[in-house]
This record gives structure tokens, sequence and C-alpha cells, in this order.
């Protein structure tokens, strides 16, 4: 490893030894991930109301075409879950390095431009007036609450281009105006008498965050569109590295800005929107994952993307299968339980941060 | 040939209803390394984003290479042309390394990773200013005079002929300063045009043997730096009577040291 040459150590105050890039390489680390993910997977599919032995679900899922009570548990409830738990992982945590890198902040969460209300009222609508509907296997709630964070996206987007001066800060002021009128809105769905118990119910869990389990025909439409949106977010990434030195700095190097914006903000926007589709609104985890990442491999866009995919999924798969079981029979929307761990998580590392740099 | 590498044709800019630059007009020679000096204000920074196309003119036009700035295709000016700005934060702990090489992105389509050609681009940008021990450190926690090394790196990566800097010492110490400067004479001696911001006038007395100084009414004066640097001209930029002591100025602070002098 280079270390610094002796001319340029640092005379700082404490006398401490100048802090080196020394973190650990992309491709050890997704070995490693991929290998967690795979294990998670495994594991999650085998805990639940009916413990399976691991040997069994290795078995099953050789085998798939053998029929009995373990082929229905696994390929009716328990796998479609876990799929649906690493996309909504991998897609939030996906956007979470986007949005940052955008925004040139690591606390711009998925929900940043708003599209949570969008989201949010979509579900609401869902839920209480055509809650029985459903398209293409997709219940009325997912597909509404689909539509609504796109919709919302587009709605701020163009607010914020309207404004004439055409600023991160303009787009983050007008995502966050349209996100909290949207919310106010769902609130009077909430609160109006013809709300039904269940269905505010149903609503409370979608709102914190609660997976169903998807007809494998959803995850079949939603699995390439949230994997060909990370790949699609690659070459972005590659410029989201220049523009960490600035906006006006990346326009100097040559690089498209305006294009830049557009691009992340639509990737950003699906996998946001097909994270909702599936999971309701789940906090944290954009924000969680790729904080812990940058310490792990540094913040280069592109190393971090995949990385964050893969850790994003086996996070909320082992998130969600830890919601299923703690309290068993009753499940906690995974949302809570992302928030009960990623708010002192974070302020560990926030902590630990802060520690590091004063040595 | 043609030996001008930059010239400005009656280049106006306006800051609202301000005039800065008011039909402005000169060339630059390949190869010269020009101190641009001003008060605050006056449109030191603006001069230079016009000419990294980073602002249009408001109007007349201006040539790189002969050519008019609007006909450069965007990958092709930042090859040309680096400018090294004032100020550059980054927001994430990236290594010295990592930042350099963005100064390679002209050279990199969109899908593309770095080239042998990139890596040897760095790498000489970083030993030219002698950066290589940094190269694992994070930008946020190097001294002024490091972060000042790193971004002229960035514009060394960059293969430039013309290398524009916006007040490279400003934050530096004595030491520093003299440290820069003498960067920028050898990156100058090996066959980059330099223009550079600067607010120490000795130090551009020492070293520049051009000048522009630009007036607040708006106006300007070219020359050698002989010619320019005038006590009569500096009292008209900087509204004070910088006094000459040899090739030194010396401003006085106030009407009763003025009177001392």
């Amino acid at each position: 490893m280079m270390r610094a040459s002796a001319r340029e150590k640092p005379v700082a105050a404490t006398g401490g030894q100048a802090k080196l890039d020394s973190r650990i390489s992309t491709r050890t680390l997704n070995l490693v991930l991929l290998a967690a993910l795979l294990l998670a997977m495994v594991l999650a599919t085998a805990l639940g109301a009916v413990r399976l032995p691991i040997s069994e679900v290795l078995r099953t899922l050789l085998h798939p075409s053998r029929a009995g009570e373990a082929h229905d548990i696994i390929f009716g409830l328990r796998l479609p879950r876990v799929v649906a738990a690493a996309l909504v992982g991998a897609a939030l945590s996906a956007t979470g390095v986007l949005f940052q890198g955008l925004f040139r902040n690591p606390l711009a969460d998925p929900f940043v431009l708003g599209t949570s209300g969008g989201a949010a009222l979509g579900g609401a609508i869902g839920i209480f007036l055509i809650p029985t509907l459903s398209f293409a296997g997709f219940s009325a709630t997912a597909v509404l609450a689909f539509c609504g964070s796109v919709l919302t996206m587009i709605l701020v987007w163009y607010l914020a281009r309207a404004s004439g001066r055409f600023a991160m800060e303009t787009l983050l002021l007008a995502g966050f105006a349209i996100g909290t009128m949207l919310n106010a809105a769902t609130v009077v769905f909430e609160l109006h008498e013809e709300a039904s118990n269940s269905g505010l119910r149903v609503l409370a869990a979608w709102l914190h965050g609660q997976l169903g389990i998807p007809t494998w025909s959803q995850v079949g439409l939603l699995a390439p569109l949230v994997g060909l949106a990370i790949v699609l977010g690659l070459p972005v990434a590659g410029r989201l590295n220049t523009l960490a030195l600035g906006e006006e700095y990346a326009e100097q190097l040559g690089v498209h800005v305006g294009r830049v914006r557009v691009a992340t903000v639509i990737v950003g926007s699906v996998l946001t929107a097909a994270a909702v589709s599936l999971g309701g609104l789940i906090g944290f985890v954009g924000l969680l994952v790729p904080h812990f990442l940058r310490i792990l491999i540094g913040p280069n866009h592109v190393r971090l993307l995949p990385a964050a995919a893969i850790g994003g999924a086996t996070f909320l798969i082992l998130a969600d299968t830890f919601a299923r079981i703690a309290f068993a029979p009753t499940e906690i929307p995974v949302g809570v339980f992302t928030a009960f761990l990623g708010g002192p998580a974070f302020l560990y590392l926030l902590n630990h941060r802060s520690r590091e740099s004063r040595q | 040939m043609n030996s001008t590498i930059l010239e400005f044709r009656n280049v106006s800019f306006s800051r609202g209803p301000r005039l800065l630059l008011d039909r402005m007009s000169f060339g630059i020679e390949k190869q010269e390394m020009i101190a641009l000096v001003g008060p605050n204000g006056v449109g030191k920074t603006t001069l230079l984003k016009l000419a990294s196309r980073l602002l249009p003119p408001a109007s007349g036009e201006i040539l790189l290479d002969g050519k008019p700035l609007p006909s450069w295709s965007r990958r092709e000016l930042p090859r040309a042309v680096a400018l090294v700005p004032q100020e550059l934060e980054i927001p994430f702990n990236f290594p010295v390394e990592e930042i350099v090489a963005q100064g390679r992105v002209p050279y990199q389509p969109l899908f593309a990773t770095s080239t042998l050609q990139d890596r040897e681009a760095v790498e000489g940008a970083m030993q030219a200013v002698d950066i290589v021990g940094l190269r694992r450190r994070f930008y946020s926690e190097l001294s002024g005079g490091e972060r000042q090394r790193v971004k002229i790196a960035i514009g060394l990566a960059q293969q430039p002929k013309l290398m524009l800097l916006d007040e490279p010492t400003q934050h530096l110490d004595i030491g520093r300063q003299i440290e820069l400067i003498d960067l920028l004479r050898r990156l100058n001696a090996s066959g980059i045009t330099i223009i550079s911001a600067m607010h120490d006038l000795n130090l551009v007395a020492e070293t520049f043997s051009s000048v522009i100084m630009l007036t607040p009414e708006p106006s300007w004066i070219a020359g050698s730096t002989a010619d320019v640097m005038r006590p009569d001209l500096l009292a008209r930029a900087f509204s004070v009577a910088p006094k000459a002591l040899g090739r030194y100025f010396f401003a006085p602070v106030s009407e009763e040291l003025a009177q001392v002098w």
C-alpha cells in the first residue's frame, strides 16, 4: 500500500497517522455480498410459522417439480416474499446511491423528491375505493402506488423547471412541497367517515412498509424492470463521480449535467415506484445500506451501485424475515423494523465517522 | 501558422444591470504566462469562465486556436482548455487518485473504463505536481497547498494546451505560494499556456511576463508586466495608491499611513 511520503505527513494537532484510503477491494466485497444474499434467501425460506429444515429447502429448490407440502409453502408463500424483499431492498438501496450522488449529499433518500406522497395517495385510493380490483396479477393498490410515485416525480420535475431557475434546491423544495400536500390528501382519505376500519389497518401497515406475497407474474414483471434500471444506472453512476466535483466543474469536463439529472431521476423513480408497489413505504434502507458500503469500499458510484443493490437485497430479506417471525403470529411491517434498527445503526455510523476523522 | 491560442473579439458581459466586461479585445500567444489582476468583483472569474465556455458572452466572439468556442464539441473543448476553479468542495471521501482521474472524463466514452493512456495521464499529472504520495488520502483532509495541487493535477490530466487558474495562491502561506508559482512556471515551460487570476501584485511583478488588468470602469489594460504594473495604472484599478519600491508594490492601508510614506 502507498504510504504518505515523509514530507507530506500532516502536522495535525493530535499528531495522528494520516488517514489513507485502505478499503477492501470491490470484487471481494461483491463475492461476499453475493454469498450472503444466497445464504439469506435460503435461511429466509426455511424460517417461518412452519420451520423447514435447510436440507428440505435446498432439495425442493433444486427439484421444483416435486409436489408436496414443502413445495407449496416454498413456492406459494416464502419464495415470492423473499424475492419481493430482495427486489425492494435492491431498488431502494440503488436509488439511494443515485440520488445521494445527484444531490451530492449522503442524506438524500429514495423518497427525497416527494414520491412517497404520491405513492401513499395512490395506495390509499386503491385500498379504500377499489380494494378488490386487480390488473394483471397486481392489486389496485400496487398499480396506483406505482402510478402515484411516477406522476409525482413528473409533476415535481415540471414545477422545478417552470420556476425558471432550474437548480437542485428548487427540485428538492418542489418535491418537499408536493410530497407534503399529497400526504395531507391521504389523511383526508383516512379521516373520511366512510373509511372502513379494516381499510385503515391495511393502509397503516402499507404506509409503514408491509411486504406482501406477490404473485409470480408480478415478480416476473418487476424483477426484469429493477434489473434493467440498475444496469442502466451504471453509466449514470460514472458521471455522478464527476458530478461530485460540482455541477459547474462537471460541465467544464464535458459532462452533460442536464442529461445526467434526467437519467438519474428517471432510473431512480422507476426503481422507487417498483419498490413501493411491492412493499409500501420502507424507510432507512436507501440511507443505511449505501452509507455502510461507502465506509467499506469508498464512494465511487460505479462500484457502489451494484454492491448496494446486492447488499440492500440481503439486508431487506433478513429484516423481513425477522419482521415475520419475531412477534409471530403477529407480523410487524418490515418498514417499522428497518426504522427501529436503522435509527440506532445510523447514529452509530455517524458517530463512528466523526470519531474516525478526529483521530 | 497561427500562434494565437486565445482571442477575445469585442466581448461584453453583464451581470444583472452591471456591465462587467465592455467590448474587450485581446489575443494571447501560445506559451505565454499571463496574470489576470484587478480588484474584487471586477470580473476576473467571469473572464475565465467565458474563456472556458461556462458562460456565453452577451456579445462578441471568443476564439480558441482560431476556432470560435461554440463550434468546439463538448468533449473536444476540455481536452484543450482546463479551468482550475477557486473553490472545490467534494461531498464524499474520494481518494485523491480518483479525483485526479476525473480529468480524463473528456477522453472517455460513456461506457468505457479507463485505458492505459488514461492511467498514464493521471500518473503523470500527479507526478508533475508532486502528489503521488497523497494518492490514497482523502481530499477533505488535505492542507490548502495540497488541495491546490490536486486541483491543478485534475487540469493536467485533461492534457490541455491552455490552463486557466482562478487565484491559485489564495489561502497559501508565502512558502506554498512560491512553490505554486514555480510549478506554474514549470508547466508553462513544458508548453502549456497559462492565464492565472492573481491578487498578490508582488508575485505577479516577479514572475509573470504579461498582465491583463481589469479596471472597474469597466475597462482593461493588457501588455508586458513593466507596462501594466505602473503605480498610476494600479491606482486607477484598485483605488489606492501603491508605491513602487524597485519591482515591488506596497499599498498604504490608510490615509494616515499614506502620509508617513
